[in-house]
C-alpha cells in the first residue's frame, strides 16, 4: 500500500517544472515585450466585447431603454431563443445559406480557374473580368442586384418577359419562397472568384515535372487532372472552404441590404437576426445570448476542423 | 531496347536556338550522356526525345520509327526525373503500378511485373510506403523502378542524382552503373557534373549554347578534346589554357609567352603549328602533365606561384603564365609558397594545342 502512494507521489513534482517555466519567459522577457502592445489591443477589442457579450446575454433590457438599468434574468434570453420558431427558421437558413453558398462557389470557382489555367487569347482580360465581383464593394453589388431582381423594373423579369418564359415578371427577392436561393445566387457570383484565385494560386504549384512524368507513364488529360492536378489542390482545396464557410457563416452585407431579412424571416440568417434583434429591437440581451450560442457553434466547428488540419501535418511530420 | 538518332535535330524560340543542329546517334544498349554547363540545350534535347517538347526541325528516331510527332507515351520510353517526380498520394506500389495501369494491363501482371521491379531494385519492403516516407535515396529507386516496370527501348534521365547528397550520389552512380550493365539498357543521361558523365557514359555529347560540341567516347573526350571549350569543361580541374604566340627562331617554331620567354616544341607539334592558319595559339595542358621545378632547367618557363592548396593526397598550385592561371599538381612533399618563382615543364606528348581565333584544336595533319 505505502509503495502504491508513493508511486502515485513521486512524479507529481510542479516546482521544478514551474520555475523552468517562470525562467524561460524571464530570459525571454525582451521578445514578450515586443508583443505586449498587440496583446493589450486584442484584450481591449476582442477579450473585453466578448466578456461583456456574455455578460450582457444573462440580462433584459430595460423599460427605459438604459443598459445601466439592465435587469438580471438568468438563462432566461437563452431559454427564449431554444424555444422560439424563428431561431430554428433562421438556424435552418443559415444552414441552406452557408452550404449552398460554400459549394457552390467553390465549385463554380474551381471550375473557372481550370478553365482559365490553359493558354488562350483574351486569358489575362478575362481572368480580370471574373475578379470584378469579388472586389467591388459589397454594398453597392447588392444595390445593383437588388435592382436586377427587382419585380417592376428588374432586367431578369423583363428578359424572361421579353422571351415569354414567364407572363410577368417574378418576385426573386419579395416571396418567401424564392428569395433565399435567390440571395445565394448573389452570394456565389460573388465569392467565386475568390475560390478561383486561390485554385489558380494552387494550379500554378502543380510540379511541371510530375505533369511530364505522367505524360510519359501514358496518362490522358484528364487521368494526370486526377492523378496529379486534383491530389495537389486538396489542401488549398480545404482552406478555401474553411474561409468561404466562415464567411458565409458570417454574411452580413448582401441579405442585409437586399432584404433585411424579409419577406417574414424568409431570408434572416443568424447576423442579420442577431444585428435586427440588437440595434433594431434593442434586444440587447437576446442578441448578445444569440452571439454567445453562434460563437459556441463557430469555436466547435473551428476545432474540430484545426485538429483534422494539424492532424494531417502531425502525420506528415512523423513520416 | 533501341537505338535512338537525331537527325539535325532543331529547337527554337524565335531566333534563339536552344538546340541547333544538334546529329548524334545512341546505340542499342548504349549508356550516353549528354553534358554541358546550365542552359546549353542538354534537357531540351532529352525533353525533344521524351515527347514533351515539340520539335522546330529534323528527326528523331527510335528503333525503326520516326517519333517525330507522337505523344510521349507512343514513343516507348521512360523517364526519370531531377526531383523524382513520384506521385505523392500513391504509395510506392501504387507508383510504380502507374504506367502499367495507364496501359491497361491486367492486374496480376501489374502485380507480377512491379513486385519483379522492387526485387530487382532492392525495394519489397517499401512497396506499402508514400513516397515522403523515402530518403532521396528509396526515391530516387522508385523512380527507377517506375521506369524499369515498362521495360522501354530508351530511358531518359534528367539528372537524376543531383538532388541527393555527395555520398549517395556517389553510390547511386554505381548502382545506375550496374543497372545499365545488368539490364544492357538503351539510356540516354542528361547531366551538368562532367564526372558523372565520364564515370558511367559509353558516349558522351558534350554540348554549349545549343550546340553539339563533342561527340565521343569519355576517353577520347578527355584526351582529344575537340576545342577550347570541352577542354576546359571536362576534367578537374581544368585544363589550363594559356594564350601564346607562336614564331620562328633559328628555323625552329616556338612559343611565346607574354613575359618574353619561349617554349621550343617536338617535331610533332611544331608540325601542328605549320599546319595551322593563324600565329595565335592557345596551349592546353592538364594540371597532371605539368612539371612544377624549383630552379630553372632548360625548357621550363618561368612562372609565379599565386596559391597553394593541400588537399592530402596531391597539392595543387595555381601559377599565373601570360595572363592565365595555370593549375599544377604537386607531390604533397613539394614545398611550394605563394609569389615564389617556380618553373614549369610541359608534357609535349600530352599538351593540346588550338587555334586561338576558332579556338578548334589544331590537327597534325
Amino acid at each position: 500500500m505505502t509503495s502504491v502512494t508513493g508511486q502515485a507521489n513521486a512524479p507529481r513534482r510542479p516546482g521544478p517544472a514551474r520555475a523552468g517555466t517562470l525562467r524561460n519567459v524571464w530570459q525571454h522577457r525582451a521578445d514578450y515585450a515586443y508583443v505586449l502592445p498587440a496583446i493589450v489591443v486584442m484584450l481591449i477589442v476582442i477579450a473585453y466585447p466578448i466578456y461583456y457579450t456574455v455578460d450582457l446575454s444573462f440580462y433584459t433590457t430595460p423599460p427605459s431603454l438604459q443598459l445601466r438599468d439592465k435587469i438580471f434574468v438568468g438563462f432566461d434570453n437563452y431559454q427564449a431563443i431554444l424555444t422560439s420558431e424563428v431561431f430554428w427558421r433562421v438556424t435552418w437558413n443559415t444552414l441552406i445559406w452557408t452550404f449552398l453558398s460554400t459549394v457552390l462557389s467553390f465549385a463554380l470557382g474551381f471550375a473557372t480557374a481550370l478553365a482559365l489555367h490553359r493558354d488562350f487569347i483574351g486569358r489575362g482580360i478575362l481572368r480580370a473580368i471574373l475578379i470584378i465581383p469579388w472586389v467591388i464593394s459589397a454594398v453597392a453589388a447588392s444595390y445593383i442586384w437588388k435592382w436586377i431582381y427587382h419585380s417592376d423594373f428588374g432586367v431578369i423579369g423583363a428578359i424572361l418577359v421579353g422571351l415569354g418564359i414567364a407572363d410577368r415578371p417574378p418576385n426573386f427577392i419579395d416571396s418567401v419562397g424564392t428569395v433565399l436561393p435567390s440571395l445565394i445566387v448573389v452570394n456565389i457570383w460573388r465569392e467565386f472568384p475568390f475560390a478561383m484565385i486561390m485554385i489558380m494560386a494552387g494550379l500554378q504549384t502543380v510540379p511541371d515535372q510530375l505533369l511530364s512524368a505522367a505524360k510519359v507513364d501514358g496518362a490522358s488529360a484528364w487521368q494526370r487532372f486526377w492523378h496529379v492536378t486534383f491530389p495537389h489542390l486538396r489542401n488549398v482545396s480545404t482552406v478555401t472552404v474553411l474561409l468561404l464557410a466562415v464567411a458565409n457563416f458570417n454574411s452580413f452585407i448582401i441579405p442585409w441590404i437586399m432584404t433585411g431579412g424579409g419577406p417574414s424571416n424568409a431570408s434572416h440568417i443568424w447576423i442579420t437576426h442577431i444585428y435586427e434583434l440588437a440595434f433594431g429591437r434593442q434586444r440587447w440581451g437576446v442578441a448578445s445570448a444569440y452571439s454567445v450560442l453562434l460563437f459556441l457553434i463557430l469555436m466547435t466547428i473551428g476545432y474540430f476542423y484545426v485538429r483534422a488540419l494539424s492532424g494531417d501535418k502531425k502525420k506528415d511530420r512523423e513520416a | 531496347m533501341a537505338r535512338v538518332v537525331l537527325d539535325d535535330l532543331m529547337k527554337s524560340y524565335g531566333n534563339f536556338h536552344a538546340v541547333n543542329h544538334v546529329s548524334l546517334t545512341v546505340e542499342d544498349g548504349e549508356f550516353v550522356a549528354l553534358v554541358g554547363p546550365s542552359g546549353c540545350g542538354k534537357t531540351t534535347t532529352l525533353n525533344l526525345v521524351a515527347g514533351l517538347l515539340p520539335i522546330t526541325s529534323g528527326d528523331i528516331t527510335i528503333g525503326d520509327q520516326v517519333v517525330n510527332d507522337l505523344d510521349p507515351k507512343d514513343r516507348d520510353i521512360a523517364m526519370v526525373f531531377q526531383n523524382y517526380a513520384l506521385y505523392p498520394q500513391k504509395s510506392v506500389y501504387k507508383n510504380l503500378a502507374f504506367p502499367l495501369q495507364m496501359r491497361k494491363l491486367p492486374r496480376d501482371e501489374i502485380d507480377r511485373k512491379v513486385k519483379e521491379a522492387a526485387r530487382v531494385l532492392d525495394m519489397t519492403h517499401l512497396l506499402e510506403r508514400k513516397p515522403r516516407e523515402l530518403s532521396g535515396g528509396q526515391q530516387q529507386r522508385v523512380a527507377l523502378g517506375r521506369a524499369l516496370v515498362r521495360d522501354p527501348a530508351v530511358f531518359l534521365m534528367d539528372e537524376p542524382l543531383s538532388n541527393l547528397d555527395a555520398k549517395l550520389r556517389v553510390q547511386m552512380r554505381s548502382e545506375l552503373k550496374r543497372f545499365h550493365h545488368d539490364l544492357q539498357a538503351t539510356i540516354i543521361y542528361v547531366t551538368h557534373d562532367q564526372l558523372e558523365a565520364v564515370t558511367m557514359a559509353d558516349k558522351m555529347a558534350v554540348m554549349n549554347g545549343g550546340n553539339l560540341q563533342q561527340y565521343d567516347s569519355p576517353a577520347q573526350v578527355f584526351a582529344h578534346p575537340a576545342n577550347m571549350f570541352v577542354a576546359s569543361f571536362i576534367g578537374s580541374p581544368a585544363m589550363s589554357l594559356i594564350p601564346l604566340e607562336a614564331s620562328t627562331v633559328d628555323g625552329n617554331i616556338v612559343l611565346t609567352g607574354a613575359e618574353g620567354w619561349s617554349l621550343p616544341l617536338s617535331s610533332f607539334n611544331s608540325r601542328k603549328i605549320q599546319n595551322a592558319k593563324t600565329r595565335k595559339v592557345v596551349l592546353g595542358a592538364r594540371h597532371s602533365t605539368i612539371k612544377l621545378h624549383k630552379t630553372a632547367v632548360s625548357d621550363a618557363v618561368p612562372a609565379k606561384a599565386y596559391t597553394v592548396e593541400p588537399t592530402g593526397d596531391v597539392t595543387f598550385v595555381q601559377a599565373f603564365l601570360s595572363g592565365a592561371i595555370v593549375n599544377i599538381s604537386v607531390p604533397p612533399n613539394v614545398d611550394v609558397a605563394p609569389d615564389e618563382q617556380i618553373w614549369l615543364e610541359f608534357d609535349q606528348e600530352r599538351m593540346h594545342l588550338f587555334d586561338g581565333e576558332t579556338e578548334m584544336a589544331i590537327k597534325a595533319d
